[in-house]
């Protein structure tokens, strides 16, 4: 469930074109959109990483159209998951960073589904094709890349009690605390 | 340095955070308040030794354990519950807290398999270390921790899936030895047991050790081993200073040695980090996992595998499968966050099987790596202190994977299910067993099924040729004769049962030799 990946996007020269690539046509393409906002200071992210992953948490947990679900936004996972990284290695963290960058870059969208766009201004079917082409792509690289935001999502996301009624989870008993 | 007379009897856990003193003297540091080095504490404090314990994680009772997976796993495991293998195919839990392993374990106790034992003679040169050696070490631990005969009251209905499904298909199941008292099965094992009913370290050989005047120390992370002149001086450690960005740094001189229970991974990174003389170059090589593999089955019942004890019923059928890698069955928790990660998928195909939570029944498939040509895994240590775990995913592995799915789909059929859905990011749906033809050509690799690992074993395995090993066949270091290994690492194989037992057995009986020593 680590976050970290040596070399990231140093492994492979596809990762490393990509980073280059990205980086480069990222500056071209149109900005990446900041619709959803933290609900307070973030200590590792910048606003537009929390943007990128909240805008992957949105596609990835339920919530957004399925009824009676919390949405991943009001549950603060894009919160909680800048809070976690603090906890990390400086360098897990840094590499988490750039691979919201690259899944974000409007040229990981031209490679991976043909469309040149920011994840964050893709409509919601690009944006789940973005995702289902990392999970299952040969490239090893982007698999470890779509797990690391997929699972990082479901653990923050699923770990709330708001969902405890909706998957049948009557949630921890109570138990009576006796006298030291 | 200060002067240790407040060090003598009782001894306590002491945050080191808190701690006045910049450095603290004793006859033995131990790092790691685990299974090894807990036990290890306890028998050279009861010795007369002083002994200082140096513990990564915090102390916590059963008044913090909620039940909380979002807590539990951020505040109880290493890297706050996010440590996997370098490409994210492995998922590893691992403890990081007072107690250790033992504080989040899910309490199955087996002793070392007499197989596992002469595998380590015949092939990995061990000698000196056998059954009879090891017996009254098992017994004595199995007393502390009120391990005894497996109570079939202690089987849910998680459990009884595995044990009816193996007993229909003539595998013989049997019942798990639980290191329990008073156990309520609430099914919490994992997240700290809040009725203390769990015997952990933190419950028995830590307050045995601090009875006996040994001192723990909390928060403070093993940073090296100083070594002078080929023996070991003692351990610096790093402490999150809460009034600072830089850690405060913390050292506990060893008068006599100093032991290294850390855990697989964490010891053999420290002792990669401390540039230790490895002669033999296999220092954080052979790293094993048991690579789990596990399966979810649906039934029209509900299961409620979140409730009772997560582990009771154990199958070793397929344990012995010749020249191929072998495994063996238990079950898993069915909590939301663990779930979760581990179902593949996403948006509303994975919102309908987390809807279907509550009648799933998970049984997972351990396999038992290193017993074959299968390498394991790498430690490396990188010089900013991060850790990092390669661990290939070998045809030989595959090939037990696939058995393992098939016949654990058997299983649950056999069981009544209603239906059985593999972990596949492209997942099979299994009915009947025509289905199962679907698993042999299905994409199996890293990041195309989920795995996962409560079990680190290796990375600094005994052995009595220097050129294979790392340490002896008592745990002691080759090249530094006051420096020894008391956790999994030292296991040159995987184990093909639960470690935690084996861990503490094998750590008693080195303590006690060293004891002797002094």
């Amino acid at each position: 469930m680590t976050i970290s990946r040596r070399g990231f996007l140093k492994k492979g020269l596809i990762g490393g074109a990509i980073l280059a690539g990205g980086g480069v046509l990222a500056l071209m393409a149109a900005p990446g959109k900041r619709t959803r906002a933290p609900h307070g200071p973030l200590a590792v992210l910048t606003p537009y990483e929390y943007a990128i992953f909240s805008a992957a948490a949105a596609r990835l947990c339920p919530g957004d159209g399925a009824a009676g679900w919390p949405t991943a936004e009001a549950l603060q996972t894009g919160d909680k998951l800048d809070a976690l990284l603090a906890q990390l290695h400086p360098g897990a963290a840094r590499d988490f960073k750039r691979l919201l960058h690259v899944f974000e870059s409007a040229v990981t969208g031209l490679t991976s589904t043909g469309t040149p766009r920011p994840f964050t201004r893709c409509s919601p079917a690009q944006q789940d094709r973005r995702l289902e082409v990392w999970r299952h792509a040969r490239v090893e690289l982007f698999r470890s890349g779509y797990q690391a935001m997929k699972r990082l999502a479901h653990a923050l996301y699923y770990s709330s009690p708001q969902i405890y009624e909706r998957v049948g989870y009557p949630g921890p008993p109570v138990v009576p605390q006796s006298p030291p | 340095m200060s002067p240790t007379p407040s060090l003598l009897n009782p001894g306590r856990i002491r945050d080191a955070r808190q701690e006045p003193n910049l450095a603290v003297e004793c006859d033995y540091a131990i790092v790691g308040s685990g299974a090894g080095g807990s036990v290890a504490a306890a028998v050279l404090a009861e010795s007369g030794a002083r002994v200082m314990v140096v513990e990564e994680g915090g102390h916590y009772t059963r008044r913090d354990f909620n039940m909380q997976e979002a807590w539990a796993y951020e505040t109880l495991y290493q890297d706050h519950g996010n440590r996997a293998t370098e490409d994210l195919s492995i998922v590893i839990l691992q403890g990081r807290a007072v107690g250790g392993g033992t504080t989040v374990n899910w309490t199955s106790s087996f002793r070392t398999p007499d197989r596992t034992l002469a595998l380590w003679a015949a092939r990995h040169g061990l000698s000196g270390l056998d059954a009879a050696a090891l017996a009254p070490h098992f017994a004595a631990v199995e007393a502390r921790l009120s391990i005894r005969e497996g109570n079939p009251d202690d089987v849910n209905a998680n459990n009884r899936k595995l044990l009816e499904g193996a007993r229909k298909l003539g595998w013989n199941p049997e019942l798990i030895r639980r290191s329990v008292k008073g156990c309520a099965r609430l099914g919490y094992c994992g997240m700290g047991c809040p009725l203390d009913a769990k015997q952990t370290a933190a419950l028995t050989y830590i307050p045995d050790a601090l009875a006996a005047g040994a001192h723990v120390f909390t928060n403070a992370r093993v940073k090296l081993i100083e070594t002078d002149r080929g023996r070991a001086k003692g351990v610096v450690c790093d402490v999150k200073d809460p009034n600072s960005t830089r850690p405060k740094r913390f050292v506990v001189y060893a008068r006599r040695g100093v032991l290294l229970a850390g855990g697989a991974i964490n010891t053999p990174a420290l002792l990669l980090r401390s540039k230790i003389v490895n002669a033999s170059q296999t220092l954080g090589q052979r790293t094993f996992l048991h690579p789990t593999v596990p399966l979810v089955a649906y039934y029209d019942e509900p299961i409620e595998g979140f409730y009772g004890a997560p582990q009771s019923v154990a199958c070793h059928h397929f344990a012995d499968r010749g020249d191929r890698v072998g495994y063996f069955l238990e079950t898993a928790p069915v909590h939301p966050m663990l779930s979760a990660v581990a179902l593949s998928g996403f948006g509303d195909s994975h919102r309908r099987a987390m809807e279907r939570l509550a009648h799933a029944q998970a049984t997972i498939a351990l396999l038992i790596d290193g017993h074959h040509d299968d390498p394991g895994g790498r430690v490396r240590a990188d010089p900013d202190d991060r850790i990092r775990i390669d661990y290939p995913l070998t045809p030989a592995l595959r090939e037990a994977a696939v058995d393992a799915i098939n016949n654990m789909a058997r299983l649950q059929l056999a069981a009544g299910a209603r239906e059985v859905v593999t972990l596949h990011e492209n997942p099979i749906v299994i009915r009947s067993e025509a289905d199962l033809a679907q698993v042999d050509g299905a994409a199996f690799g890293p990041n195309r099924h989920t795995l996962f690992s409560a079990h680190q074993m290796g990375g600094a395995a005994m052995g009595t040729d220097r050129a294979t090993s790392v340490v002896d066949a008592r745990g002691r270091h080759h090249e530094i004769d006051n420096l020894w290994v008391v956790d999994g690492s030292i296991f040159p194989t995987s184990l093909g049962v639960n470690p935690q037992l084996s861990i503490y057995a094998h750590a008693r009986l080195f303590a006690t030799e060293i004891a002797q020593r002094h």
